[in-house]
């Protein structure tokens, strides 16, 4: 029983499995977006509300959802218009978009750039996060952010 | 029952001479496959349809070329099969007859389905290894299908639609819609838009964008890391808008198109691989599918993630 050949047979079984195998595609497994995970000190989170829209920016790669607090998702979907009523509060989360592992055709949420505040009180207040932790940042533009953010319409959900 | 020692040698005899027998007569049961003229061939250019030839087309074409070993029964029969099978979801011998749209979203199905693993068949592969599909190969099919372009310019026609649809839907805010169900009979979940958005997609294959919500089941699931398999009671929607540019270089969600589910219940969705799938399109959210075979779209295109428990989407965390 000590065939001379038998001690190529490991060699033999690793060239069946590399012809086999070698090479083979297999979707990512499955997992949570983690590299898209909002970081750092926010005074909310957006995440845990509804989504109102949904952006895309091709020159500057990103994707964006637009939430807003109850009262704001209210708002957004039942009146056209930017007037929110005061306790509203809106996020706008922009990530930089990454292909999407299984689907050649589509993107997805990457890297956080940026979340903005915009609070409707007696007069609107805008903040914005940036960095990684996300931490505020100061913005010479919150007037055309928080109009560009009012004007921002609800996607339509029949 | 035994068998006297000496008899052993002679029943083994009439046991191979019968298998043989049978090999033999196998060999006559034979489903014709055979190669009816490509009348509507896929109009791509050459590189293109070498990939394709070199991988595809022994299955879905009409120039089937089986080899020795596949003209063999029973070889032969899943031979036949396949190709049968094949030719039935895509058949690149009559792709051309189809709407240019529909062309284009088989390709882009195509290049998923080798991405993924899917195609060609592994157990194909393992006798026919010369129809792998080689990275360069895979970045021929891409660059065909995306290649570099300037972004879309405004719509003015496609943005006077979705301005229509939203002042009407806008102005019925509130007012419940009577959904017919799905022909598979599940019925339309009225709170989705309640739900939270547990990713979103921008779909430049389809120019669409999409967010896709989870019930608090799914939220749950998340927070809990047991998304594979996903518990029962998950249940995701998806929605999808048109892409819609405008002047200053960002795209928005337009026109709505269309809503689709999967419902997760091991037990009763047992035929679909433990979801239930349904979809309704448009304002007036019509059940998709002429009958409950729909459902074999959905699950064929899902079935490359099937060790994700048939899930394509990689969620958001933080969502609690
Ligand atoms: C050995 C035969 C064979 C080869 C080679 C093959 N396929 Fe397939 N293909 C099949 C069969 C069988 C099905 C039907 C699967 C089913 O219904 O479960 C199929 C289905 C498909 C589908 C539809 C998926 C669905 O279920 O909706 C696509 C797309 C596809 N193949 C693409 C390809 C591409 C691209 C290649 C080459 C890279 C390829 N196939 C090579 C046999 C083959
Ligand atoms: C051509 C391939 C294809 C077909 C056919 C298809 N899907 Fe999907 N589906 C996808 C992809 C890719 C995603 C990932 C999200 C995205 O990119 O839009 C997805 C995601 C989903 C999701 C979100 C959960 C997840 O898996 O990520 C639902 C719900 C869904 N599909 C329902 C359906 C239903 C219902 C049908 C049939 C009526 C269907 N799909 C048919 C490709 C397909």
């Amino acid at each position: 029983m000590n065939a001379p050949w038998k001690k190529y047979l490991p060699a033999i079984a690793c060239g069946l499995l590399v012809l086999a195998g070698c090479n083979e595609r297999k979707p990512e497994a499955a997992a949570t977006n983690h590299v898209a995970a909002l970081t750092g000190q926010l005074p909310y989170n957006p995440l845990a509300w509804k989504p109102i829209t949904t952006l895309t920016n091709r020159a500057a790669a990103t994707t964006s959802t637009l939430y807003g607090n109850d009262a704001a998702v209210a708002y957004a979907r039942s009146t056209a218009g930017a007037a929110y009523p005061a306790g509203s509060v809106l996020a706008l989360v922009t990530w930089a978009e990454r292909d999407d592992p299984h689907w050649f055709g589509a993107k997805i949420p990457g890297k956080p750039q940026t979340v903005e505040f915009v609070s409707i009180g007696a007069q609107p207040q805008y903040a914005v996060y940036r960095g990684s932790p996300l931490a505020q940042a100061a913005s010479d533009q919150s007037g055309s952010r928080i109009d560009f953010i009012l004007h921002l319409r609800a996607a339509v959900i029949p | 029952m035994t068998i006297e020692r000496s008899s052993l040698p002679r029943v083994l005899f009439s046991l191979v001479i019968i298998g043989l027998l049978v090999f033999l007569a196998a060999q006559f049961v034979r489903p014709a496959i055979g190669n009816p003229p490509a009348t509507a061939e896929l109009a791509a250019p050459p590189e293109v349809k070498r990939v394709l030839r070199n991988s595809c087309y022994n299955c879905h074409s009409n120039e089937t070329q089986l080899a020795w070993f596949d003209q063999v029964a029973p070889a032969y029969w899943i031979a036949a099969r396949d190709v049968k099978m094949a030719r039935s979801h895509l058949n690149f011998s009559e792709i051309a007859k189809l709407p240019a749209a529909q062309q284009k979203g088989l390709l882009w199905e195509a290049v998923n389905q080798a991405q993924l693993g899917a195609m060609p068949l592994p157990s194909y592969l393992a006798l026919h290894p010369h129809a792998r599909l080689s990275d360069a190969d895979l970045a021929v099919l891409k660059n065909y299908l995306n290649p570099p372009s300037p972004a879309p310019a405004p719509d003015d026609k496609a943005k006077t639609a979705a301005d229509e649809q939203y002042n009407h839907w806008i102005q019925a805010s509130g007012t419940k819609l009577e959904v017919q169900l799905s022909p598979n009979g599940i019925a339309y979940p009225q709170d989705w838009k309640n739900w939270k958005a547990i990713s979103t997609t921008d779909r430049f294959d389809n120019h669409t964008m999409r967010i896709i919500f989870g019930n608090d089941v799914a939220v749950r699931a998340i927070a809990e890391h047991r998304i594979n398999p996903w518990p029962d009671g998950t249940i995701f929607a998806k929605s999808a808008w048109q892409q819609q540019p405008d002047a200053d270089g960002n795209t928005r969600a337009g026109a709505f198109l269309q809503v689709e589910f999967m419902i997760k219940d091991s037990a009763k969705y047992a035929s679909t691989r433990g979801w239930g799938y349904a979809r309704w399109r448009g304002m007036d959210l019509k059940p998709y599918g002429k009958d409950a075979g729909f459902t074999a779209e959905c699950v064929g295109c899902h079935n490359p993630v099937r060790h994700n428990d048939y899930v394509y989407t990689f969620p958001l965390e933080g969502l609690q």
